[in-house]
Formats: C-alpha cells, structure tokens, sequence
C-alpha cells in the first residue's frame, strides 16, 4: 500500500473507521498480523455491527477532525444479526444523500459491506479512500460551525 | 473517585520501538482519570497478570485499560481474567489493540504510530468513563415442548424429548401420523416397505405417556419467548391453550403438481412420482414400458433449488420395476443424476446394472411426450450420444419437486422468524441450521428444504436435542441466549422518561424485540431481553438517544470520536 511520504507537506487525511468486529475488524487484524504498511492517520472503532453506527456518530466524527469516515460491515445477506446491515446500508446511502445536500459531500462516506474482511482488501480500501481524499479541501469552516452547534458542545 | 489503572505491553519488544512506550507512558500519566501506568513485558503470561492483578489492587484503581494485541489475539482472554477482579464486570476492563492495528501497520511512521497509541488509548480511555453494563434478565423455563407436524422429522423430534423425560405436544394439522411416509409405498436406499418403517415410531409414540397428540389442530396463536411461549391451538371450533418451553416446527412440504407440462392431465399414463408411489402402495399393477422424467418444476427459474430426493426416488421405483418383472423396459430421463454420497451412489450403479436406461438431455430440450388419449412415446435429444430417440412408453412418470407448505407463511408470522423466497424456513445465519432469528423456535425436516425421510429423522432429533437445552434447565438467562461466540454485549435498554413511542426501533428491529406498549395513557417502546441479540440497530434509530445499549452507549462512543485526532480533550 501506500506508505506515507515523510517528506509530504500535506498531512495524510484523516479517517474514522467503524468496523463491524465479524467482518471488517477481521480484516484489519489481518492487515496488522501480515504487517502491511499503512499510513498512521486512521483510527479504529469497533462495533458490534455496522447498523449500530448512529449517523449522527458520522457527522460528529467530521466536527471532531476527521477528514473521512469509513462504515465496514459485513457482505448483504451475510449479518450476524440477520438483515441488520441491509438496513444499515440504507441509513447510510440516505446519509450520504445529506452529506451531498449539505456540500461536505458523500466521497468522505466509505461504505463497504463484506469487501474488507481479508487484509489486503481492508488496506486497498483504506488506501483508495485515502487517496481520494487527499486532494479534497479541508472541512475547518463547516467543522467549526458544527462544532458550535449547542448539541456537539 | 476512582480512576483507571493502565497496562502497556511491549510484548516481548514486539511493540516497541515503534511505538515509544515510555514516552507513551508519561503522556498517558497526565490523562483524567489516570490513576497509574504500568509497562509490562507479556500480559498473556499468568505471571505478568498475577503482578498486574496485584498492582490495581494497591493502586486504587476501579477500572482497567490494557494496551495490548488485538482482541482477536491473547489479550481477549486476559481481559475476560482481569474483569473478575472487577467483579465480573466486563464494562470496567478495557483491550485497546495497539500492536495489529498500529505498532505493525506504521513500522515506517515511528512518530505517528506512537501519536495513534495515544489517541486510541485516550478514546478508550473515555469509553471506560461511560461503559456500563446491562443487567441480565432470567426467566423460569417451563419444561414442555410443542412439536408442529407429526412426520418424520417431527415424530423422531418428540421422541427424543419424551424420552428425555420431559412432556410434549405433537401437533397435526392432519387426522394422524405418518406424514409424506403414508403416501409411500418404499424407501430409498433400502427398499423397505414405508408402512413397516413407520410402525416403530407409532407404536412408540402411542406408548409413550409423555406425548400427547393433538390431531386436527392448527396453531392458532403464539406469544412469548425461549422458555416461556403461550400456545392457542384450534381444533375446528376446540381450543386448547398449551404452555411451553421450546417449540419445534416440522411441518413438511407440499407437492406440486405439473400442471401443462408434458401433457399432465390431458393424456392417459402421464403422472407424478407421488401418483405411482400411491399405485404401487395400493397394489394396481405397472405397465411394462416406463419412463421417469426427472426434474420436472425443478432447477427452473421459479424452483431453482433440487429437491434431492427425487433422483433416488425415481431411480428406487425403476429398479423396484425391473426386479418385479426383469422384461421391463424401464428409462429414466435426467438432467443430471443427483445422488449424493456413498450409498446413494452405490444405489445409482446398482440401477444401472440391474438394466435401468439413464439418458441425458439438455434444459432447453426437453422430451416431448405424445400420444393420442394415452401416453404413447416420448422423443428426447441424448446430448451424451448426440442422437434424438424415440421411446415407446406405457406410462411416463414427472419428478416433481417438494414445495414450502402455504401455512408457513402464518406460522413465520405467529413465532417471528425468517422464510426464504420459496416460502421455506429460514435458518438461522451462520452455522445455526436447526436454529431460527428467534431463540426457543427451532426448524427440521422439510419445512426447512426438501430432505427425505431419514434426513428429516436425523434433523428432528438434532432439533430436538436443541430444544433440550433449553428444556433441561430450570432457569434461563437471556445472556445464554446469544449465539455468537464470546458476545459481549448484553441488551438495549430504553428510559421511559424520554421515549417517544415514535417506533422507529420497532420497524428496525430484526428480531422483533421492541414493540410499543401503552404505559400511563401513551405508547413506549419495550424490549423483550430474551429476543434482543443486541445488534444495536435500534440504538442507532432513536431520534432522541432513548434506547441505548449499555455496554457500546452513545456517550461512550461519543466520547471515543471527540478523541480521536487528539483535536478536542475527551469529557
């Protein structure tokens, strides 16, 4: 994957992933067991499963520095938690509806579904998203507004 | 108030250096709520856990945080250890996974993956300020069972309960037992005769006090959970209300009939495998030429599935055919032959040396069968010699495929759980296959897919033995319930106070364990604990945060976002 340019003037975006502890979160320990180098710039939160991620827990991630967030869970007609995620899908592709309404725009909302629970997918998909959004410009107004909206005080 | 006690593990130099972990350590000394950092060569060592057990005890501490490998590691079991110390709970121990997910993936960005360490330590170490627990809920398990479908899978399913000592319900929406084995006249890979192979179980189910049947009844009505589930049945106008523990549905499939194809029910000598079975149960003699067409209805665009049993079956009549009279001119017609497994495939080479005719044809060219008032011959393209042949046929017999029963529709509705597209049960995903999204519902025989007799026999007593485990015991947590290995969430929990009954979570819910209740003149959400598998979907549907999942709460989790770029201080 892309290593990171010590050496590059613009830091390398920063990403919140929300990963579903029997898909995604597999993949990512994966990555880590094969040692598979990625830049240091995203943190993981795991969940019990994708549709646990509160939209509202998105958009706080962009007001709290996040430059994209990753929600991975496991492939359609695959759950855990029978169609949970077929669901959860939804609620964020209609997130994604508002992200694009509101101008932060739904490229800085990954969703993968049962495409990240081996390592190489997990670091290919955090790399492309990483690199996607690099050229993206930062969210500093939009962030600070949010930030001050009484609800994220 | 008491604070964290934190562990570091250099896992045998295998985190360092790319982590810096002293320096590591002192930022993490001046997080809120800190009470000491510890650095330790391998928690996974009983030593190294003995003295970590022995420093939070003199430190003061009430909660942990380990900085270890990931929770797919060691660590796991290191966590589940040191919870006991926090009186089993395992809200109050935190893993935060700083060797796979930083110190191995950032080998080249020593400065940034020691900054990550920081941060994921610090959002966990605000999750730690608002993990909670839920309280487990335990019900009294009443020791019955209801059996729906007195078949094969549902006879051997009683059985196995009854001889477990325990009382159970055999219902029957029919006048008795037997099921699909009652229309047979043989059994494939035996050739035993379907009634001797039935007359074990009725005498046994006859003898055994513990089994009551309700024949003539359909289930009417069904409230509850594993352990607890109120029954109505309803015999014509009778209604009889049972109390049971477990229910096991077994209600069997249906046949379907060809209806315009190859010239059913308009010629003379064209009938189903069902038709002949029923002919040569009664005795009536079978003409000299036949030909079996095999999957008729079946692995088509509406039916993709194979029935499996269909290929035996016809095979069976055929070489049964050709032992009674070995003159017999007996074909069978396959797409291709299904007969899965050592017997079955020795049951296929024994037809075909006993002079049973198998020819290949194509999907898209299917025999035609023609005639004139009576079946005369069938013409099929043998796509293995590449010939079109014409056979003289006396009777030609359609291998129709099983189909789901229309009452499982109703019975999916009235116990909460999933059917598939072609209206069979639905299993319960993954590795679960007698189990259903809900607890205490379990499924065998071919209400679940279409299986043959000793299958569903087999899979009755495996749903049975389930069962059991529910049964056997006096009481029931819902924590026991969950079906995932080392679940660790508990169940969602709403606060009257502020919910709306707007019923979100309702709709969300995919085990139906929310559902709205009057409570002092308005609707509030409840949550079943014994349904709810704490997925959390509801939690992230709430438009006012009402219903929360205690251990994975939005506080916490909000508390882990504001960290995470180090940009704000956790509250």
């Amino acid at each position: 994957m892309n290593a990171p340019e010590r050496n590059d003037k613009k830091p390398s975006p920063r990403v919140l992933v929300f990963a579903c502890r029997w898909c995604a979160l597999v993949g990512a320990d994966a990555a880590g067991r094969k040692k598979t180098e990625l830049p240091a710039s995203f943190r993981v939160i795991p969940v019990e499963c994708a549709s646990m991620v509160e939209p509202d827990s998105v958009l706080r991630a962009l007001a709290s520095g996040a430059d994209g967030v990753a929600v991975m869970g496991c492939h359609l007609g695959g759950c855990r938690f029978n169609d949970a995620n077929h669901v959860a899908v939804k609620r964020m592709e209609a997130l994604g509806d508002l992200l694009d309404t509101v101008g932060i725009g739904r490229r800085r909302l990954l969703l993968s579904f049962g495409t990240a629970h081996e390592g190489h997918e997990f670091a290919e998909i955090l790399g492309n998203f990483l690199q996607e959004l690099g050229p993206l410009p930062e969210l500093t107004p939009w962030r600070k507004t949010l930030l001050n909206l009484p609800a994220f005080r | 108030m008491p604070g964290v006690m934190v562990f570091l593990c250099r896992c045998c130099g295998r985190i360092p250096p790319t982590v810096d972990l002293s320096a590591l350590g002192e930022k993490i000394d001046r997080e809120e709520g800190v009470v000491a950092v510890e650095t330790r060569d391998t928690i996974c060592l009983p030593e190294d856990r003995a003295a970590m057990l022995r420093s939070f005890e003199a430190g003061g501490a009430d909660r942990i945080l380990v900085a270890a490998c990931s929770p797919y590691g060691k660590a796991d079991d290191v966590v589940a250890k040191l919870s006991a110390a926090c009186g089993g709970d395992r809200s109050r121990v935190r893993l935060v996974d700083i060797r796979e997910g930083c110190a191995w993936i950032h080998r080249r960005d020593p400065v940034g993956a020691t900054a990550k360490a920081g941060d994921l330590i610090g959002m966990n170490l605000g999750f730690l300020r608002h993990g909670k627990c839920s309280a487990d809920a335990v019900v009294a398990v009443r020791p019955e069972c209801m059996v729906v479908g007195a078949g094969s899978a549902g006879m051997a399913a009683a059985l196995s309960i009854a001889r477990a000592g325990h009382r159970v319900h055999l219902v029957e929406r029919g006048a008795g037992m037997g099921g699909m084995l009652k229309l047979l006249s043989h059994v494939y890979p035996t050739d035993a005769g379907a009634e001797e192979k039935l007359k074990p179980s009725l005498q046994a189910i006859s003898a055994q006090p513990l089994i009551t049947l309700h024949a003539k009844t359909r289930v009417a009505a069904a409230t509850g959970y594993a352990g607890d589930f109120k029954i109505r049945l309803a015999s014509g106008t009778e209604e009889t209300n049972l109390h049971v523990g477990a229910v096991i549905l077994a209600t069997g499939a249906g046949v379907w009939l060809p209806r315009g194809l190859y010239r059913y029910g308009e010629l003379k000598g064209v009938l189903t495998l069902m038709e002949l079975e029923r002919r040569r149960k009664e005795g009536e003699e079978t003409p000299r030429r036949s030909v079996f067409i095999q999957c008729v209805g079946a692995r088509c665009p509406e039916r993709p599935y194979c029935a499996t049993f269909c290929c035996p079956s016809s095979i069976k009549n055929a070489a049964l055919i050709k032992k009674e009279d070995p003159g017999a001119e007996v074909t069978i017609l396959h797409r291709d032959i299904m007969t899965p497994g050592a017997i079955l495939e020795r049951y296929y080479r024994s037809a075909l040396e006993a002079g049973v005719r198998f020819i290949r044809f194509a999907a898209d060219a299917p025999p035609v069968v023609s005639g004139e008032g009576k079946v005369d011959s069938v013409a099929v393209f043998d796509t293995i010699s590449g010939v079109k042949r014409e056979i003289a046929a006396d009777q030609v017999i359609l291998s129709t495929p099983l189909v789901a029963n229309a009452d499982n529709t109703k019975l999916a509705e009235l116990f909460h759980i999933g059917i598939d597209r072609y209206g069979f049960f639905r299993e319960d995903y993954p590795l679960h296959p007698l189990e259903t999204r809900q607890a205490g519902v379990f499924i065998c025989g071919s209400a679940r897919w279409p299986v043959a007799s000793g299958d569903a026999a087999a899979q009755g007593e495996g749903a049975a033995m389930k069962a059991l485990a529910i049964l056997g015991r006096e009481r029931l947590s819902a924590r026991s319930l969950s079906r995932l290995p080392e679940g660790k969430l508990g169940h969602a929990r709403i606060e009257d106070a502020f919910c709306s009954g707007c019923g979100n979570c309702v709709a969300v819910c995919p085990y139906e364990a929310c559902a709205l209740q009057k409570v002092g003149g308005i609707f509030v959400s409840r949550v079943n604990k014994m349904r709810c598998r704490a997925c959390g979907s509801c939690t992230s549907v709430c438009p006012n945060g009402t219903i929360q999942m205690p251990e994975h709460n939005a506080r916490a989790v909000g508390a882990m976002i504001r960290r995470a770029f180090s940009l704000r201080e956790a509250r």
